[in-house]
Formats: C-alpha cells, structure tokens, sequence
C-alpha cells in the first residue's frame, strides 16, 4: 500500500462524518473608513499617506520616491501616472536582478479596517519576490475598497484570484521581535510600507 | 513521584535575570494579546466558530485531505504523502538530490522540527540556513526552539550578540536588537538570492482550492518560496480547512492569540507554483492519523500553533520551553507530545501541569487544554504496572486518616535529607534548578488544632 492510501485509509476509518460545517460567521457591525484603515496601519508601523486625488497622484507618489535610488513600479499603476522617477517593471525578468530595487510601486486591492491589511493580488506583482526584494514598499488603495474585516475582505477576493499563484495579504513593514521582544523594523523585506489612499482612482 | 524528575529537569531555565527575563517576555505577549481580544467585540463568537469549522473539517478529514489533493495538483503542484518524519526528510531529500540543490533556505516551520529536517540534510552535505531570526538564533547555537513563536525567547540579547559574534564575525559586544537583527539580514540576504531551493511550513491548506498559506512577520518565507526555482511546503495532514472564507475566522484569530498583532505582517496564500518554479507539498501523517481515532484527544489536532497557551502557562513560564524536551513545548505540547512523540519522555509531560486551566481559557480553537492534560493522566494512571502500584499505594495513604498522619510524619523526618543534594538522593535532578522550602515543622490538621485552640 502507498503511502498515500496508507494515511487516507486511517484516515477515513477515525472520521465520522458527523458534525456539519457552522455556515458563514457573522460579524459584528465596524466602521470601514480611511480614517480607521489609517490608525491601524500607523498602529502596525504602516505609513498612511493622504487620500488624493487621482490628479495628484503623480506628484504625491514623485513626494514619496524623491532621491530613493531604482524606483519600480507594477502593472496597473502606470496608466495613473505620467513621466517620474521610476521605471516600469520588465517582463520576464529574474526575481535576483531586482535584488538592487529600493522602493516598489505596486498596486494594492482590498482594505481591510480591522487589521491595516491591504491585497496585492499576484497579477499586481507578477515577480512574486519583489514585494519582499525592496527596501520601501509603496502600495496604491482606492479609498472605496476599504472593508471593515476580514470576513468581507476575503468575500471581495476575486474568483479567479487563487488561480494566479499568489495572493498576498500585508500589513506593515517587515518586522521582527524575536531579540528581547524589541520591534525592530525590515527584518529581511520592506523597511518601510506606505500605503497611499485615492478617492477617485479609475 | 521520581517520574517528574527525569534529566530534563537539568535544562530548565536558571533561576535569577534569565528566568524573570523569560517570565516577563512570555508573559508580555499574553497582555499583548488580552489587549487585541479585548478590541474585538466578537471574539469569543469568533473563537466558538473556529472549534465548530475544526470539529467538523476533523470529522471529515479524509474528504478534505482528498479535495486539497487534487486541487493543488490541478494547480500544478505535486502533492506527497509521508506516514512519518523519516519518510517526510526522505521525501525532501530525494527531491532535493534529484535537482543537485546544496544550498536551501528554511521558514520557521514546527512540523520540521518534529521531523528532525534539519539534523538529517546536514548530514547529507546540504547547506539548510534558517532564515527566520529566532531560527536562526537557535540555529547557531545548536539548540531547539524554545516557543513555537518566538523561538528564542529564552536567549538575552548578550547572549545572541556573542553567537552573531562568533558565527558573523559582528563587532564583539555588540547587544542592541536594531544593529543584530541588520547584521542578520546582511548576512541571510545573500543566502537567500543564492539559494537552490526554499523549505517553508504550512499555516492553513484550503481545501476547495488546493491553496497553501503562510504566515509570517519577516517576510523570510515569502523571499524563501518566491526566489529559488524549487519550493517545498511540510504541512501535518491536520492544516486543511475546508473554505477561503474559513480563513478569514482563523486570520482574525491567530496573531491576536499570538502576539497581539490583529494580523501577521505577511499573510501569502499560494496556488501552484511560480512561472518556471515547481511547487511540491509534502503531507505528513506522524501519529496524527492515530490522534485522530483517539475520540478523548482528536480535538488536540485543530491547534493552529499560536503560542498563547505558552505564554500564559505558569509552568512553561518558569520552565522554559528547552525543559519539555519537545519540538512544540507548553501546555499543547504535553498534549501532542504522548500521542506523537517517539521519546518515552513525551508521554510524562502531562504530569507536569498545574491543572489551571489558564490555557483552555486563551485557546482561540478552545482546545480543553487542562481537560486534556488530565485525561492523559488518566490513560497513564491505568496503563504502566509501576503506575498502577504508585496510585493504588497512595489510594490506601490517602483513604485513611492514621496512614495518611504517619506518612506525613515520615515525610517530615526525612526532610533534611531530601532537601540536600547527595548521591542517592530521589530528587538529585529536580534540586538542580530548584530549593526545597523550609517545612512548616507539623502537618496541616496539628496547626488547625492549635489555632482553633488558641482562638477560643
């Protein structure tokens, strides 16, 4: 017998097949505005940056890449933005030759309130690495995709999201406290997250 | 009674600032997290949720083990089923010699560590690098983790400044965690963009879409499983969850019980390799197929490794997590430990719990933690001969009163003795780390007698 059987046949002679699923959890009400999404992202070492107007996006996001060093900036973001400081992410390339990025542009999906979580849906990054590669991590959210929880933020996902490979959920900067419980930001990835609200963005 | 005063008694934490330390760190994380539940108005409902999605995902585990399979392969990655830790290392190895890999870096990732992953490519000639900083912490110094979330806890920042020291060659003295944790990512950076193959634990499998998630707050899995061509996940067959929307419950869940953190900095849901990478998950059985037939203890396999049970433990508190002689230390691992420990040692932790109850209370799967305990107990009083004579020895001490005075008084007249360390003596290890406390000079009922005397 494999391996597999082995374990599967064990398996199915322990389970019962009794108790039912619980069914969807209901939560209770919270407020979903930027206003909450922004304290728990400053409360998680994120940088909550406006909202602005899609019109003065170019110039916000010039503000926050000045004198950065290699800019990258995702699919999905160029269309918002004229001429700056930053280039567009070449396809096919090696996640090792953006070891040298220091700040990424990307664009984030879904807000969640409770927790200063913001979505990077894979076909955003599609170098899985370079989220985690750069020194800064600049992500992009409508203000109008701000949910109150969890619950309602994985509801929002969209069907096909777990059929691009990686759907990532970040809040804050890198971080670690494993010396002496002291928060130390950047422990390997991003030293710095800025997330920058925009209210009208198409 | 000698059964509690195994060797293990020897790697307790030492009294004094290591213990305080350790004590107040552990326990910081349970205010942490009382403050973050005490945020959350559902809570407790969220907590009563994930028990129910747990029994049930449990109860139909073959259905779901089955479901993730073939989800996961129809994303392109390879699915491999091993009965045990040894068959586990060997399935990681094999893939890893087939593709000539020498240098891997690893995510934290207890399964591994029940395993024993890394002692076992070490001796093949692979490089395995633990990237997460507790990790790589214990890594340097050869030890296992002492917590199941912060593996170093038990460590000063001295004492991790003189490892980095001798293994970096980082200025000698050097004790602030802003410049060790930068010289740590100096040095694990590169390791990462050479690597040939990353290892990562499991924190949820979904079983409708055959999608792995990880959770971290470094990033270290992220970099480990997106850099090198080759990504190899270990999860125990118990990290399936039916649904993405069952995921959410338990994201709501897991930092807030852990650190207090109301998600983790990272939380990467995977499906199927990269483009041009291979994804392969390893499925491991190792006693939980057996723990699942066991009706008194098969709710011990819905814990999701948070650590709150740890951290509020007031016996891992003052023991130290290197006491338990466990990859997974604290109350859950004296739980696991007698059904899946291979050590005859595993099967004694529960006697070394307080009964409290102070970790059923933090479970955020309501795990009864302290039931469970005592439950072992049982199984334990009923099965040894030598602990079946022990129990009904102080059965007939215990059910008569004049028995019961005699043997205090014996008790009391040895206590000079016991209470010195001398060759022979039955609680030699235990004195180790530990003093006797002056006896009280007679029994309970005598002192009563004179008190009520002398009040009337």
């Amino acid at each position: 017998m494999s391996a597999r059987d082995g374990v599967l046949a064990r398996v199915r002679r322990a389970a019962r097949h009794e108790v039912s699923h619980p069914g969807a959890f209901e939560p209770a009400r919270m407020d979903s505005g930027w206003e909450r999404f922004a304290s728990t992202l400053h409360a998680v070492g994120g940088e909550p940056v406006g909202p602005v107007q899609s019109g003065d996006l170019s110039w916000a996001l010039s503000e926050l890449c000045a004198d950065a060093g290699r800019v990258v900036m995702g699919p999905g973001v160029a269309q918002s933005l004229g001429p700056g400081p930053w280039e567009e992410l070449p396809e096919g390339v090696s996640p090792q030759s953006l070891a040298d990025v220091a700040v990424a542009l990307l664009r984030g999906s879904i807000g969640v309130a409770e927790n200063g979580a913001v979505a990077l849906d894979g076909r955003h990054a599609p170098v899985r690495a370079l989220p985690y590669l750069c020194e800064r991590l600049i992500l992009l959210l409508e203000t109008s995709e701000i949910v109150p929880d969890m619950h309602q933020a994985i509801a929002r996902m969209p069907p096909d999201a777990t059929r691009f490979h990686h759907f990532y959920w970040i809040s804050g900067p890198s971080k670690t406290a494993d010396i002496e419980q002291t928060l130390v930001l950047g422990a390997h990835g991003p030293r710095s997250l800025a997330v920058v609200g925009i209210r009208d963005l198409q | 009674m000698s059964e509690l005063l195994d060797a293990r008694a020897a790697t307790l934490l030492p009294d004094g600032e290591p213990l305080r330390r350790h004590d107040a760190a552990v326990f910081d994380l349970r205010r942490r997290r009382d403050a973050a539940v005490a945020a959350l108005p559902d809570f407790e409902a969220l907590r009563t949720h994930a028990q129910a999605i747990k029994t049930h995902t449990l109860d139909y585990l073959d259905a779901y083990l089955e479901r993730f399979e073939s989800q996961a392969a129809a994303a392109g990655a390879v699915v491999h089923w091993a009965e045990d830790g040894a068959a586990h290392n060997d399935i990681v190895h094999g893939l890893l010699r087939e593709r000539g890999v020498r240098r891997v870096v690893k995510s934290k990732s207890m399964l591994t560590e029940e395993c024993g992953l890394n002692p076992y490519l070490e001796a093949r000639d692979l490089e395995v690098v633990d990237t997460d900083l507790g990790e790589r912490i214990v890594q340097l110094g050869q030890e296992l983790p002492s917590h199941i979330v912060v593996p170093a806890v038990h460590r000063s920042r001295a004492e991790i400044g003189e490892l980095f020291h001798v293994h970096m060659q980082t200025p000698s003295g050097e004790s602030d965690p802003v410049r060790l944790t930068e010289y740590a990512r100096r040095d694990l950076r590169p390791r990462f963009l050479a690597a040939e193959a990353g290892i990562t634990g499991v924190n949820f499998a979904i079983a409708e879409t055959g999608t792995i998630v990880v959770c971290t707050n470094e990033g270290n899995a992220d970099l480990g499983m997106s850099l090198p061509p080759l990504h190899i996940a270990s999860m125990g067959i118990e990290k399936v969850i039916p649904t993405l929307a069952d995921l959410a419950t338990f994201l709501r869940l897991l930092a807030r019980s852990a650190t207090g953190q109301p998600i983790t900095a990272y939380t990467s849901l995977v499906t199927g390799p990269r483009a041009g990478g291979e994804l392969h998950i390893v499925l491991v059985d190792n006693g939980r197929s057996r723990l699942l037939a066991n009706s008194t203890h098969r709710s011990s396999l819905a814990c999701i490794r948070c650590g709150a049970c740890l951290n509020t433990c007031p016996v891992y508190r003052r023991a130290g997590g290197h006491a338990y002689g466990q990859a997974v230390a604290g109350p859950i691992g004296a739980v696991l430990a007698p059904a899946l420990s291979s050590q005859a040692e595993g099967r004694r932790l529960p006697l070394a719990s307080t009964l409290c109850g102070s970790c059923s209370a933090v479970c955020p799967v309501r795990i009864d933690l302290h039931g469970q305990l005592l439950a072992w107990r049982r199984t334990r009083a009923h099965a040894g001969a030598g602990e079946r004579v022990l129990q009904r020895a102080a059965a007939v001490v215990l059910g008569r009163a004049a028995l019961l005075r005699a043997a205090g008084a014996l008790v009391r007249l040895c206590w000079p003795l016991l209470a010195r360390r001398w060759p022979g003596n039955p609680l030699g290890v235990w004195l180790l780390g530990r003093q006797l406390p002056a006896h009280p000079g007679a029994s309970f009922a005598t002192r009563y007698r004179r008190l009520k005397g002398s009040k009337r």
